[in-house]
């Protein structure tokens, strides 16, 4: 078989080669620079005063400094991407809907699995976080909270999926529940903050202002975690659209 | 041929009502005869109950039940609706009647509301005996912390959510091949919001604590604003589900 030409490509569906891997390479730079500004230049976050002053680094410090504070630049780049992605999932499935083409349902499955990803990353950095903040592995914290029932639903959207075989019915109650998840996981959020639950505080810092570097490393690690997002569901698009050319191939050859 | 279901249903705009009524009516007469639904829902709440016996039986004296009864009422509630709204749509798919109330010239939203108003009903039924049972076997004696007139206001707003929500999600379920294993896996995590705003506005009510009022009004706001956002979704989309 010839190589597709450009114009084929576009008619298929099959994005571009380049922009992938240049995406790529400036997503993997930009999360490596942010990683780098965070465990070295990012200045250590003051947390709560302690018993007596003492010397940390040779500067004298009378309050706690919280190095957990760490994830903070790993952790809320990828709770940003995952949300952005999870948008995908609804907006696909509106112009589904809307359009009952196969490809979107294509694409909101994939963002999905990419939201999917996102969520469980998210879960384990902030619950790494929980850990070492409050010393408890787990604590049902509104926001520890709110992506604890988004994976559920991410996954009650894939175990929905697998249980129907007729592929139109399939795409169009899977577009359904991810417009129903998708508005379900912030009003999850809300509803957990505005109601503090009576045994647990909620230790919601109001943004207190972040400084240059840790504003720089925290908008780098945002930009390159996104990249990264983008490029993994591009790949795994590629990777599908791939394989329904060959089904329908396969298909035509044995019809 | 949508476009001829439509218009025929348009011609017969103002029959809508009498369509509505007629679906209600279909349900009401079938549950009267069979009496299916709500006897099992009513048992079901009742052996939740008796499951909560056993798992307060070694709680001790000490351990005082009103603090969690909010929880466990709505705990109760949560799993006997879905006991009621499996049951509801499986009688549509099973004897053929869906595909019959799609045949006919109905507007699919009032198939929505006709469908989702009955399960509201027997929903209600079915609160209105497990609230005074749970309070004769759990709470009796104990004085309520707020006034009693403030405790129906939270099962409203969440059953009216359970309702709407859950005649969507019952609508997918029974078309798959999990049926009724596939309810409770969509079910619980989109209904999360709103048990939680109905525990905390319920709890309020039942301990009094100091400002329960203030959480109890914010708790039911965002509670009828969960219903207000769903609804409109499950109206919106109920359309496409039922259609493929």
């Amino acid at each position: 078989m010839t190589d597709t030409t450009v114009s084929q490509r576009r008619f298929l569906g099959i994005p571009g080669n380049t922009w992938t891997l240049i995406l790529l390479g400036f997503g993997a730079v930009l999360t490596t620079i942010d990683f780098v500004l965070a465990f070295f230049y990012t200045p250590l976050v003051v947390g709560a005063q302690v018993a007596e002053t003492r010397i940390i680094n040779g500067i004298a410090v009378s309050n706690q400094l919280l190095f957990s504070q760490k994830i903070f630049y790993f952790h809320v780049p990828v709770a940003i991407g995952s949300f952005l992605v999870f948008f995908f999932t609804a907006y696909y499935g509106v112009r589904f809907l809307m359009t009952k083409e196969k490809k979107f349902d294509t694409r909101a499955r994939i963002a999905t699995e990419v939201t999917l990803l996102f969520v469980i990353l998210t879960l384990i950095t902030g619950d790494i976080w929980t850990r070492f903040e409050w010393g408890v592995w787990w604590v049902w914290e509104p926001r520890l909270t709110t992506y604890f029932i988004m994976t559920l639903l991410v996954v009650a959207y894939f175990v929905l999926r697998s249980s129907i075989e007729d592929e139109e019915r399939r795409a169009t109650y899977a577009a359904v529940f991810g417009i129903i998840a998708f508005l379900d996981a912030p009003i999850s959020f809300a509803i957990t903050r505005l109601i503090p639950s009576s045994v647990h505080p909620v230790v919601l810092r109001s943004g207190g202002g972040l400084t240059g570097t840790q504003l720089l490393a925290f908008l780098l690690g945002l930009f390159g975690m996104l990249m990264v997002a983008w490029v993994v569901y591009q790949v795994r698009l590629r990777e599908e659209l791939a394989r329904e050319r060959i089904e329908g191939l396969k298909a035509a050859l044995e019809g | 041929m949508a476009e001829t279901v439509a218009e025929t249903a348009k011609s017969a705009h103002i029959s809508s009502m009498r369509q509505f009524k007629a679906i209600m009516k279909k349900d009401i007469v079938m549950e009267l005869r069979t009496k299916e639904m709500l006897t099992s829902m009513g048992l079901y709440a009742v052996l939740v109950l008796v499951v909560y016996q056993i798992a307060l039986s070694q709680a001790g004296s000490s351990f005082d039940v009103l603090r969690i009864a909010a929880g466990l009422l709505w705990l109760a509630i949560i799993f006997t609706s879905l006991l009621g709204l499996n049951r509801s749509l499986v009688h549509e798919k099973d004897q053929g009647c869906l595909d019959a109330l799609l045949l006919a010239p109905v507007d699919r939203p009032v198939i929505f509301f006709a469908k989702a108003i009955g399960n509201l009903l027997f929903l209600s039924i079915v609160v209105v005996i497990i609230l005074p049972l749970f309070y004769f076997f759990f709470l009796a004696g104990k004085p309520l912390g707020g006034p009693l007139w403030m405790l129906p206001l939270p099962l409203i707003v969440g059953c009216i959510g359970i309702a709407g929500v859950g005649t969507l999600l019952a609508t997918m379920s029974v078309n798959t091949n999990g049926k009724d294993l596939i309810l409770p896996v969509l079910f619980i995590p989109v209904m999360f919001p709103l048990l939680y705003a109905s525990v905390a506005a319920t709890t309020a009510v039942l301990i009094g604590d100091p400002g329960y009022a203030t959480v109890y009004w914010n708790s039911i706001a965002l509670g009828a604003g969960y219903d207000a956002i769903m609804l409109l979704a499950a109206y919106g989309l109920y359309e496409f589900i039922i259609g493929a």
